[in-house]
């Protein structure tokens, strides 16, 4: 038992790959109908903008609530024991509040929920932590924090709850080893493994959960998270600058990396990896990293190096960048090796009209329809597309 | 959730026949993919890096190079984008056009970017137009608002606005308020108000009359956020002058909210509107609170009850608006 419905968010997810079909004219109205009927959603309809408002109002109220209420009885809040257990209630009850406002109003990611598990997580790691004696290292606190969280990942599978588990998993292993002997040396080369470890666990999960799609934007932003991980852990300029950051006392200049070489062949062959794989794969996450790792590889290169001076970088890698992009979408204006420049699936275009899968779909309609032969297949959606809307 | 599952689901409650799902999932996985969103990004940012790269090589190198070789350079660059996006131009229709070329929207916005590099360099350079600094900003706003509506373009709009804002001596950043801030001088913050109401105004009407009416957006979410700053501003500032700025503050509040409820009504997404009311009124009704009340003094932290019962009204009212029919794509 989940915080959402998840029969909703399977259906959710059903009638918005139908939707895109639709726009295509792939399916009929008709079929479009009996889908959104047969698939119903209850969730209350949510917009961005008004999230963002929705999510900042509750958290004042909340804060605003927690803070009246210690004000209002210091002893709640005067030795650490009290302060423990007031945090711990009050998360509770945040917990609580949130869970029937979810249940009652039909809340999804609407902002009001997610501020309910935002606060309601941070009070209750505070509590949690504070349970503890003082002075322990920031590992430990992590690996105290860590559960609670899982849990709450698990419960509402909110993206912003995935980012801090992610991040605290990170501070957590980074903290550890630097308290242990020969551990600083080791820093890349763990969390190098760690995000590899994070991003085959993502990847286990999206398989084995194939078919809910209740965690599907957690475990894109955990790989999200654990791609950028492993190439920033391998990039030469971090490797060797947080190694420097790290000795005591910090010297003017970074020493160089006993394994220079080692590191540059990180800082190009894992954003080239991701580029290549993400290509070969048609995945967007590996294209989008890639492309973003090996302009930081140039700019590591370049900030060590100084081949040419600032300007002369910038000017000719605009140059370069203009020049490459206007190559690919000259090339790609026929698709091409399965590549097309034409825009994505939410923007309606007329590119993926083609006469042969138009043809088919009408003939599979003409058959289920029977002697409805006015089957207008010309006549879908075209509305909600993406492309008219503001930016 | 991949296409495959969906289709099996589908096929299974007999919504789909056999033979469409097989087509379907044909469809799904020849359709190419699309990169057109990457590749934009990707010529966006280097026109960006290009125009930055040049900015710096006039001021860093402006002893060693011939200058006027460099301005001539530079002036060919912005020439030549220009002559690009000119011969792709779309046809002049009161209506949202696209340019014929992939690049021409890109090649107006390089040469608006070199424009601006080169008209500062000359005024570096040359003085050209001595301390006339605000001929400086108006000189780009009056050039580029004309290339906005001829050739569409909505970025270019978008500066355009913002020099003419520069122009009354403003920069439209809510953060910089308290640090950059030039809220102190009456002048300015009585010019801001009424470019903001001029542009506010110029924009209802051309879309009422249906001329280029995509373009309202742009101009209201620059003009808006202008507005409720330079209203916030006064009222923080000018103690004299304080129920004006008020009342000023309420009806703009009033009058954004009711614009976004009734457009996001007929155009599914103005929801920008409804929360720029919402976050600028209520940054004004608290100020006022603890200015006129003192509630610190009440004891007790009474005054946390404005901030419970405050919230609660906000997402009580935001709720409200929540749309209720199909989803709105509406980005942030």
């Amino acid at each position: 038992m989940k915080a959402y419905n998840e029969t909703w968010i399977y259906n959710r997810e059903i009638v918005r790959q139908a939707d895109n079909w639709c726009r295509r004219n792939l399916l009929t109205n008709e079929q479009m109908d009996t889908i959104q009927r047969t698939y119903p959603v209850g969730f209350q309809q949510t917009n961005g903008y008004l999230e963002i408002g929705l999510f900042l109002f509750t958290t004042v109220t909340i804060l605003g609530t927690y803070l009246l209420v210690s004000t209002f009885f210091p002893a709640l809040v005067d030795t650490q024991a009290s302060s423990s257990v007031f945090n711990l209630v009050f998360g509770a009850l945040v917990a609580g509040l949130g869970w029937i406002l979810i249940q009652q109003r039909h809340l999804y990611h609407n902002g009001i929920d997610n501020a309910f598990v935002i606060t309601q997580t941070g009070f209750l790691a505070f509590g949690l932590n504070q349970l503890f004696p003082p002075g322990l290292s920031v590992a430990t606190h992590c690996l105290i924090s860590l559960p609670l969280l899982l849990m709450m990942l698990w419960y509402y599978g909110d993206t912003l709850i995935t980012f801090f588990t992610v991040i605290v998993t990170y501070a957590m292993v980074f903290d550890w080893l630097l308290d242990i002997d020969g551990g600083r040396p080791a820093v890349p080369f763990v969390m190098m493994g760690i995000s590899a470890v994070l991003y085959v666990l993502a990847r286990q999960t999206n398989r084995r959960l194939s078919r809910t799609p209740y965690y599907a934007d957690c475990i894109s932003l955990t790989q999200w998270c654990a791609l950028l991980g492993l190439a920033a852990s391998g990039n030469y300029f971090i490797a060797r600058e947080v190694n420097r950051l790290l000795l005591k006392p910090i010297p003017a200049e970074s020493p160089e990396l006993s394994l220079a070489f080692l590191f540059w062949v990180f800082t190009f062959c894992i954003p080239g990896a991701y580029l290549q794989i993400g290509l070969a794969r048609r995945n967007r996450m590996l294209i989008i990293l890639g492309g973003l790792g090996l302009v930081g590889a140039v700019m590591t290169l370049h900030h060590y190096l100084r081949w040419v001076s600032l300007n002369v970088a910038l000017i000719v890698g605009g140059l370069l960048l203009i020049s490459l992009s206007i190559a690919i979408i000259q090339y790609l204006r026929q698709p091409r090796r399965g590549f097309t420049d034409a825009p994505d699936d939410d923007s309606p275009d007329e590119f993926f009209l083609s006469p042969d899968t138009l043809a088919a779909a009408q003939t599979v309609t003409g058959i289920q329809h029977g002697h409805n032969d006015n089957v207008k297949l010309g006549g879908g959606n075209f509305g909600g597309g993406g492309a008219s809307g503001n930016y | 959730m991949s296409p495959t599952d969906t289709l099996e689901e589908l096929r299974k409650h007999g919504i789909l026949p056999a033979e469409q799902v097989n087509q379907l999932a044909d469809y799904e996985q020849k359709k190419p993919f699309s990169v057109h969103w990457e590749l934009r990004a990707l010529l966006y940012v280097g026109i960006l890096l290009l125009s930055a790269g040049l900015g710096f090589l006039i001021y860093d190198n402006i002893d060693q190079l011939g200058r006027g070789a460099l301005l001539a350079a530079m002036g060919a660059g912005c020439l030549a984008s220009l002559v690009f996006a000119w011969r792709f131009r779309p046809d002049w229709t009161l209506e949202h056009a696209r340019s014929r070329s992939s690049f021409g929207d890109y090649a107006l916005l390089l040469a608006c970017l070199l424009f601006l590099t080169l008209e500062g360099y000359a005024q570096y350079a040359y003085t050209l137009f001595g301390t006339r600094y605000g001929l400086v900003t108006l000189l780009p706003a009056l050039l580029f608002l004309p290339l906005a509506y001829r050739f569409d373009h909505r970025g270019v709009l978008g500066m355009a606005l913002t020099s003419l804002v520069a122009w009354v001596g403003v920069t439209v950043r809510p953060l910089e308020l308290y640090v950059k801030t030039n809220f102190f001088d009456q002048r300015t913050v009585f010019s801001a108000i009424l470019l903001a109401l001029l542009l506010i105004g110029i924009a209802l009407t051309l879309e009422q009359r249906r001329i280029k009416a995509h373009f309202t957006y742009t101009y209201l979410t620059i003009a808006g956020n202008l507005l409720m700053i330079a209203l916030l501003g006064g009222l923080f500032n000018f103690e004299s002058l304080r129920l004006g700025f008020v009342l000023g503050l309420f009806a703009a509040c009033f009058l954004l909210d009711r614009y976004g409820r009734r457009r996001s009504k007929d155009h599914g997404g103005s929801f920008l509107f409804l929360l720029m009311s919402a976050v600028y009124g209520y940054i004004g009704l608290t100020y006022l609170f603890f200015h006129y009340l003192h509630p610190v003094k009440w004891g007790d932290g009474l005054y946390y009850w404005y901030f419970i019962l405050t919230g609660i009204a906000l997402v009580v009212y935001l709720m409200s608006q929540l749309p209720k029919a199909k989803p709105t794509h509406e980005s942030v």
